[in-house]
């Protein structure tokens, strides 16, 4: 009779004792609005189960043992302020177009090239890539070789206008990573462009 | 034990001079502000914009330490302080359908916002932690892993 008395009190100890002790490390991810307003998702996988976290300022132990719950703002600020601060200018992706089989620029798309120079110059340590494409009409090799000639127009043309980059790539994809998908052998302008990402 | 530590200093000091960079750059560093390091290869290069970042590369910033790099594919990330990030598998050839980023935080503070690899495969992308791993699916957000208290 005594010992029964005494089980119950010593369990209650124990389990308090367990609700009390010190949270575990505060080790978490939270979700954030994306750049352009929108809100993604993530999943968060731990040995103690998965979390789906799809609302911006919420977050979730990376053990996966609790749900998505909100996270206040002074507390991202906390932990996160130095690294949001540290955030690099999010890189900038321009599209030229061109005349049909050529390395001529479209009257619009010429225009731009200040606009590029002008993202370039804003960067510290900037690198650049140019990725030049064409249509699906000729061969797959030679349009290889022409959206390497177009990459190449385009990388000469800035260059002369003053771009400096720490680091510059020139690219072909040839036919290979349309824009727009067509069958073989079709011209679409849309396709004949060169990619410039600038980071 | 000072014997030790400098056969140590040595075989480091080797294994960097024979070690190579991992191929082509897979990034640069944009901003870096007090101790905060690219360390390649065994070579720790002190961080400032311009400074490339390779497959394999890790990320170490100190107790005042923040960098920030962007990556070719243009995801961006940047570590508060005492932070160390593996970058263990990149593969960005789009035309190919080669697509993979792989990163492992293991402490401090991470600000991540994805690029073209996530939109194109989110599958290929992740962030491994020492507890867990985050699956991304083209966003931005945050992820802290504190150091286990120490007994």
């Amino acid at each position: 009779m005594i010992q029964r008395k005494l089980i119950l009190p010593a369990a209650l100890v124990i389990l308090l004792g367990a609700c009390a002790s010190p949270p575990k490390p505060d080790s978490y991810a939270a979700l954030l609005e994306n750049p352009d307003g929108s809100t993604g998702r993530i999943v968060v996988r731990g040995s103690k189960g998965e979390q789906l976290i799809d609302q911006a300022r919420s977050g979730a132990p990376l053990d996966g043992s609790q749900p998505a719950a909100p996270v206040s703002a002074e507390k991202l600020q906390r932990d996160f302020g130095a690294a949001l601060a540290a955030r690099p200018p999010l890189p900038e992706r321009f599209l030229l177009y061109f005349d049909s089989g050529g390395v001529v620029l479209t009257a619009e798309s010429a225009a731009l090239l200040p606009k590029i120079i002008d993202s370039v110059t804003r960067r510290p340590g900037v690198d650049v890539s140019i990725i030049g494409h064409t249509d699906t009409l000729g061969k797959a090799e030679a349009n290889a070789i022409l959206a390497l000639k177009r990459a190449q127009a385009i990388a000469d043309l800035l260059k002369e206008k003053g771009l400096r980059a720490a680091a510059l790539s020139i690219e072909s994809h040839g036919e290979s990573n349309l824009l727009v998908r067509t069958p073989d052998e079709t011209p679409e302008p849309r396709n004949r462009r060169v990619e410039i990402s600038i980071r | 034990m000072h014997l030790a530590s400098l056969l140590i200093v040595l075989l480091g000091l080797l294994t960097s001079l024979t070690a190579r960079a991992a191929g082509e750059p897979i990034g640069y560093v944009k901003t870096a502000s007090g101790e905060a390091f690219v360390v390649t290869a065994q070579a720790s290069t002190p961080a400032q914009p311009g400074v490339p970042v390779y497959l394999g590369s890790r990320l170490k910033t100190g107790p005042q330490g923040s960098i920030g790099v962007t990556f070719k594919d243009e995801t961006v990330v940047a570590c508060g302080p005492d932070t160390e990030l593996t970058i263990d598998e990149y593969l960005y050839q789009p035309s190919q359908g080669n697509l993979a980023l792989v990163t492992n935080l293991l402490r401090g503070s991470l600000n991540y916002v994805s690029g073209v690899i996530a939109k194109l495969k989110p599958d290929a992308v992740s962030v491994k932690t020492p507890t867990g791993t985050i699956g991304i699916r083209g966003t931005h957000f945050v992820a802290r892993v504190e150091p286990e208290a120490k007994p």
